[in-house]
């Protein structure tokens, strides 16, 4: 099961359109488990919110053994910069854990129009499905259509697939198939 | 492992520590088990195995807890290492993000070569593979196997870069991609990368046949299977008298020509092109075209061809 917590407002109509597209993803039971206060120990001094500490704080709903949270916020998340600099982050997920989160703070603006809300949905379902795939031990793919490729890569095209490539789909399937539950 | 036997003895150029004295090691101690991941070391425990007492390095490993026994006379062989320092990850990462450079394209040295360097490169292998392979997807999509290495390459380097630098293993794989693929406009101040791993030598080309070596069908692999009646047959009958099977064979590798005798220009040219094909033809070709020579079977056609003709008609006017 895979439980979608709100950490700021979201439409309602957005959230049906994400918790239908994760079930048709991963094949798991997806339901809304309602509204969460973002914690405040997760703030940094440039407004962003370290999200390492976010997931760590944030409280959740009650969960059984496999069961998986993501965590949706419209703040601008951060991460601990690497060797090479801080890598942009849409979300952040616990590899092979039960904790992910995803912003909306980084996605392309929502538009009053149905086309463009239907393509700000898309974009805000491919970058949950990629998160929880990281979740079920998924890693990037070299595939731009693929919802597990990075979130900044250049090749990405401008209206992503919300979906998996085979070999991830494939992969996503087996994880879930040994999980205890 | 003749992979193994092969690698250089020094190697801190390479900087990756593999351990030759397993009595370094102490418990809670975390070591890389090439292509298996980061373990933790328990301890060293006694085991009797196959009538044989045997000292073993018990490991488990940090991924799912899977326990790991390796004697400890193998622990060098089996190219345990130290997991790689902070410095040396770094500059694993400026490799990472130099330009790639053209991928292998021969398949078999491909995946042979990155096989050798999951064992015995080091970080620094693993992080070659990954890239290796990433820059080989952008040419054409990668076939299941390599997929595969792929993913466990990547799998491999996430853990470890995850072990050394102490962060979690989803930040660690968006470090690696940030390098692999950076954001458009992104410019990194690179140092040069460390020393590539140095892969074992093998042979790479087939080795020279010598001219005292006979070349039969086993010799070569080759397996020339009969129907059974036909080898009931052969063994009826018995040996077919080499002048027989000449004129037969003969006849086969004629029989274009005398077709070509009685035929248009065009076809002549045909049969003549038919002749000149067939010595070039696959070994096991020219192997099912005698066979049915030595059972002593003429073939369809050539049967039909010495069928007695009808004498000519005379013509007309001509004496008799």
């Amino acid at each position: 099961m895979i439980r979608v917590v709100t950490l700021d407002p979201v439409d309602a109509g957005d959230l049906a359109f994400l918790c239908r597209t994760l079930y048709q993803a991963f094949g798991l039971g997806t339901e809304l488990s309602g509204e969460r206060k973002r914690p405040a120990g997760a703030d940094e001094k440039d407004g962003r919110v370290d999200a390492e500490r976010l997931l760590r704080e944030a409280g959740a709903p009650r969960v059984i053994a496999d069961d998986k949270v993501l965590f949706v916020t419209a703040a601008d998340l951060s991460v601990r910069p690497g060797p090479l600099g801080e890598p942009p982050a849409w979300g952040f997920a616990q590899y092979g854990g039960q904790r992910a989160v995803v912003s909306t703070r980084r996605l392309p603006a929502r538009g009053v129009s149905e086309a463009s809300i239907e393509a700000w949905r898309r974009r805000l379902a491919r970058e949950a499905i990629h998160v929880v795939g990281h979740l079920w031990d998924l890693h990037h793919c070299y595939d731009a259509r693929c919802a597990m490729h990075p979130s900044w890569s250049p090749s990405l095209p401008a209206n992503p697939d919300a979906d998996l490539c085979n070999f991830c789909r494939e992969k996503s399937e087996r994880k879930v198939r040994m999980a205890k539950t | 492992m003749k992979a193994q036997d092969q690698r250089p003895e020094d190697t801190s150029a390479s900087g990756d520590g593999t351990i030759a004295d397993p009595g370094s090691l102490r418990p809670g101690e975390r070591v890389v088990y090439p292509n298996q991941g980061v373990c933790q070391v328990v301890g060293v425990e006694t085991q009797e195995i196959a009538g044989q007492r045997l000292e073993l390095l018990r490991m488990v490993r940090e991924e799912d807890g899977a326990a790991v026994l390796v004697p400890r006379g193998k622990v060098a062989a089996v190219g345990l290492r130290r997991v790689a320092s902070r410095d040396y990850v770094e500059g694993v990462f400026h490799f990472l993000a130099a330009q790639a450079e053209n991928p292998e394209l021969d398949w078999k040295i491909r995946h042979r070569d990155n096989a050798d360097r999951l064992v015995v490169g080091g970080v620094l292998g693993v992080a070659e593979v990954v890239k290796g392979l990433h820059a080989l997807s952008h040419i054409r999509p990668l076939p299941t196997k390599e997929r595969e290495q792929y993913d466990g390459a990547r799998h491999l380097l996430v853990a470890e870069v995850a072990a050394a630098l102490g962060v979690p293993e989803g930040l660690a794989e968006d470090y690696v991609d940030h390098a692999l693929l950076p954001p458009a406009g992104t410019r990194f101040q690179l140092r040069p990368p460390p020393k590539p791993v140095v892969l074992p030598l093998r042979p790479r080309h087939r080795p020279e046949r010598r001219a005292d070596v006979e070349l039969d069908l086993d010799t070569l692999g080759l397996e020339l299977e009969l129907p059974e009646a036909a080898v009931a047959a052969v063994g009826a009958e018995g040996e077919v008298a080499p002048a027989e099977e000449g004129a037969l064979a003969e006849g086969v590798e004629q029989a274009p020509e005398e077709e070509a005798a009685g035929a248009g220009p065009a076809e002549k040219e045909t049969a003549r092109e038919r002749v000149k094909g067939k010595g070039r033809g696959k070994a096991g070709e020219r192997v099912k075209a005698r066979a049915p020579a030595r059972k002593g079977k003429a073939p369809p056609k050539k049967a039909a061809r010495q069928a007695p003709k009808k004498a000519p008609k005379p013509r007309k006017g001509a004496k008799r």
